[in-house]
């Protein structure tokens, strides 16, 4: 993936964020643009999630703006965002116990196509809702599971429903808090190949995550933003990260001793 | 509304919800709605007259709580005060006789879900912005606040003796000729079996449709849903929309039925019986509450021949359904017909 | 009747609902947990009240001494709260409508043992609320002993900030209703805590039902008349707040005072309207920390 010159899906300027005396971020500028996949990692504590909160519209900011398409996100609440196409999956797993993962998609799949207010016909029929609902099922793996109830699947593909959900949303940015915590290390690489399977397939604009591991975050991301106490402190294409010893040890050494 | 909802519940997962696509879920319930409304049909020439009169006031609480479990079953609200719609239908039809000169159930029906409509909205605009224990005080709150105005301005309602509901003309014919109970047991009976079919039918499409499955997202989860583009809110209000008409059609037939509007109709208990019902029938299944109106009905008609405190083994009843049994009739038959399936 | 008297009536009424609403906000604030029957506990703790009175006072109780009575009749029988409590502690770990459900049913059953017990026509303590004769405040007439009650409430309100806010076991309970896992590890026994904070909100209303009923009936229909009005005072005052029940309680003690004198007619719709705007406009309420 590379990215291209263009105005960017979202961007955040001079983004500040304080809960009375404690400073959260402070003068963050962010692009996020067509084709990116960007990794936001960072010790804990160092704003990362807040910074996902205040790009998601969860949280207002007290300095600064973010744009979502050329248009500002303020007063926006979430469900008009992620109508508009910002999605995004949270940390913890936050699924619905009680409906099934091909229920769930289809939640997604109806509030983009616009059908929410239809008080008539079976939601999971509608052709053009079950064909995103397919296709996100596929990029994810999930087929199997389609009719078994959200509570009743394994930790692991809770969190791959969760984020499989924003994508059903054929979002054009998704956000993503640690998609791989509490995943087993061996499928860690499995989600991360989903996460781009089914971000080419739904035509994802842009990902932006927030990751510890290194190692994937080397492979997979396009580029790499780095954050500590609330600033941003590096911000830039992968190959330039990890050949730069002086970020890189700045970085993964801040990383390290807090660790 | 917790995580937990169903699952914990029923003590195991909930592999047997009503929206898992299987031959049986399908085809099982449209079959058993059309053998329910066979039965149903057949009744009034096999039992006894007053068993058939019976039948007029299930199927009024079937109806009504059709609309109530909507709002509980499938968005999560417990309300208390879903009586307060049964009351306005039952006035509805009153004050259209009275006061419009309307004298068919046509017209009566058009007045109640009018007047239902035109009162749930501003109740609906407040209640949507809560749930759980507010949204149940405050349901409570207004079924009360309307028995008190009821009783209050009786120059407009009739005060505490209530207002006389005629007896309406079916499809434009009379039946003031034919008896009362006649009329009761034989055309009215089929008439509101057609309601409640074209009832059941119009809520079955309701649940299933995008924003059935909206409205249980937000039950579900209601934070995940507004990030997967559910306006929760407006969601939710439309449901007690929805369940406020439903109250009304249920509160005309009762109206008929007695031939009285009532304000005991929007007593909080009688808000309380419909709850009762819903859990008894199980409120997770979708025809647990007619299932629970039925067994009701029967069961009060013993239970208040035999003793005057019916209310308290209502309550212990409730009680150990609620601790015991939260998946009522239709719930627990669900997880033994289940648990048979895999031996 | 004059504006004072309307003040002295209102802020009576007031005295009797914070006695019902801060057990209410007690056991909400570390239980999560709002009793749908105090109103019936109220009830039975005035319908008590009223029989153990009667027979105290036909063995030959000096007269004087019938608040005694009262009060320990309410004692007595707020125990019932620990019963209740093992009840409810069967669906702690439910969804909220559960508990809705389950404090329904005990309204249900309440009524009709109030019923069997008490039948259906309103009960009163006949002649003795006037023997400590009226006051004149301020111009207006009071029964002496309205303004016992209303001390009384203002002890409780007094007493009950002092226990939370300076003893142990306040503390506790404190501690347990901000953070029940950190409150368990740290070796606060949650179980008695919560049976104490119950029984204790139990004993709150029935005492207040006792102590009320010399100079206001009872019915059968107090008990969801006041879970209505107790509503009314916890939405006003703030949720879990205990500031909250005494100036909600004020509030729509005064309010309802008002309209019983000026217009009758819209006595429960006037202070439902205040609710109403409450809810629009700030649904914590005044001094309620509680997001809904």
């Amino acid at each position: 993936m590379t990215s291209t010159q263009q105005t960017p899906l979202l961007e955040a300027q001079g983004v500040g964020k304080s809960y009375g005396q404690f400073i959260a971020l402070e003068g963050v500028d962010l692009r996020l643009n067509q084709g990116e996949f960007v990794s936001l990692v960072g010790p804990n504590g160092a704003g990362k999630t807040t910074l996902v909160n205040v790009l998601t519209g969860f949280v207002p900011p007290t300095h600064g703006r973010v744009h979502f398409m050329g248009r500002d996100i303020r007063g926006s609440n979430s469900v008009e965002l992620s109508t508009r196409g910002l999605a995004r999956a949270f940390q913890l797993v936050n699924v619905f116990p009680d409906l099934t993962v091909r229920d769930t998609l289809t939640v997604a799949a109806c509030s983009q196509l616009g059908l929410r207010w239809r008080l008539f016909g079976d939601a999971r029929s509608h052709r053009a809702a079950a064909e995103v609902v397919r296709a996100t099922a596929a990029a994810f793996r999930l087929e199997g599971a389609l009719d078994i109830v959200a509570s009743s699947l394994p930790h692991g593909k809770r969190k791959l429903l969760d984020v499989a959900s924003a994508f059903a949303l054929r979002p054009k940015v998704v956000l993503l808090d640690e998609p791989t915590a509490g995943v087993s290390t061996a499928d860690k690489h499995g989600v991360m190949e989903a996460l781009l399977v089914a971000a080419r397939e739904m035509k994802v604009g842009a990902i932006l995550l927030i990751e510890h591991d290194m190692d994937l975050v080397r492979r997979y991301s396009s580029r790499i933003v780095a954050m500590q106490g609330g600033r941003k402190i590096a911000d830039q294409p992968t190959d330039d990260f990890f050949s730069n010893e002086e970020i890189l040890s700045v970085v993964v050494g801040k990383l390290e001793t807090t660790a | 509304m917790s995580t937990e909802f169903t699952s914990v519940a029923l003590g195991h997962t909930a592999s047997l919800r009503d929206n898992k696509p299987g031959w049986f879920a399908r085809r099982g319930l449209q079959a058993a709605i059309f053998l329910g409304v066979v039965a149903l049909a057949a009744v009034p020439q096999f039992a006894d007259a007053y068993y058939v009169s019976l039948g007029i006031p299930f199927m009024a609480y079937a109806v009504a709580l059709l609309g109530f479990n909507l709002l509980f079953g499938y968005g999560g609200l417990l309300s208390f005060g879903h009586a307060l719609f049964l009351a306005l239908g039952a006035y509805a039809s009153a004050m259209s006789a009275r006061h419009f000169g309307l004298t068919s159930i046509e017209g009566m029906l058009l007045c109640a879900v009018g007047v239902s409509l035109l009162v749930a909205l501003p109740i609906a605009f407040v209640a949507s912005r809560f749930v759980g224990i507010f949204f149940g005080m405050l349901t409570l709150s207004f079924g009360m606040l309307f028995y008190s105005f009821l009783n209050k301005f009786y120059h407009l309602t009739g005060g505490d003796s209530g207002m006389n509901v005629p007896q309406p003309t079916l499809l434009g014919r009379s039946y003031a000729a034919t008896g009362k109970m006649e009329f009761l047991t034989g055309p009215f009976y089929y008439y509101c079996l057609v309601l409640l079919a074209l009832g059941v039918l119009v809520m079955w499409g309701i649940v299933r449709s995008p924003y059935g499955l909206h409205l249980q997202a937000a039950r579900d989860n209601e934070v995940k849903a507004s990030y997967l583009g559910v306006k929760t809110r407006q969601v939710r209000g439309v449901a007690f929309l929805i369940s406020a008409v439903y109250g009304a059609v249920g509160g005309v037939i009762l109206g008929v039925n007695t031939g009285l509007a009532d304000p005991e109709l929007a007593y909080w208990t009688h808000s309380g019986h419909l709850v009762f019902m819903a859990v008894l029938g199980g409120f997770q299944q979708f025809l647990g509450p007619v299932v629970g109106a039925f067994v009701f009905i029967l069961l009060q008609d013993e239970l208040q021949a035999v003793t005057q405190y019916w209310r308290f083994f209502l309550g212990i009843v409730l009680a150990a359904l609620v601790i015991g049994m939260p998946g009522g009739i239709l719930g627990t038959v669900r997880a033994l017909w289940n648990r048979w399936r895999k031996r | 009747m004059s504006l004072i008297g309307i003040l002295m009536a209102g802020v009576f009424h007031a005295a009797a609902l914070f006695l019902l609403t801060s057990g209410l906000q007690l056991v909400f604030g570390v239980q999560r947990i709002v009793n749908l029957a105090c109103g019936s506990l109220y009830a039975l703790g005035a319908y008590v009240g009223i029989s153990f009175t009667t027979w105290a006072l036909a063995q030959g109780l000096p007269v004087p001494m019938f608040p005694l009575a009262l009060l320990a009749a309410g004692l007595v029988v707020g125990l019932i709260g620990l019963p209740l409590e093992r009840l409810i502690s069967t669906i702690y770990k439910r969804p909220e409508s559960f508990q809705l459900l389950l404090t329904f049913s005990l309204i249900l059953v309440f009524q009709d043992v109030l019923r069997f017990f008490w039948g259906a026509n309103p009960q009163q303590l006949a002649n003795v609320a006037m023997h400590y004769g009226s006051v004149s405040l301020w111009g207006a007439q009071m029964p002496a002993y309205n303004v016992f009650v209303i001390l009384l409430a203002i002890a409780t309100a007094v007493g009950l900030g002092w226990f939370l806010g300076r003893t142990t076991l306040g503390k506790m309970l404190r501690a347990t209703a901000e953070n029940r896992e950190a409150s368990a590890a740290m070796g606060v026994n949650v179980r008695m805590v919560y049976l104490l904070v119950f029984t204790l909100g139990t004993t709150l209303s029935t005492v207040g039902g006792a102590m009320v009923v010399p100079t206001a009936a009872v019915s059968l229909q107090i008990g969801v008349d006041l879970v209505v009005e107790a509503f009314a005072v916890i939405v006003i005052g703030g949720l879990g707040s205990m500031k909250g029940a005494a100036a909600g309680a004020l509030i729509v003690g005064l309010i309802r005072a008002a309209a019983l004198v000026l217009y009758p007619e819209v006595e429960v719709l006037a202070t439902y309207v205040i609710v109403l705007a409450v809810l629009v406009f700030k649904p914590s309420g005044l001094f309620g920390k509680a997001a809904v």
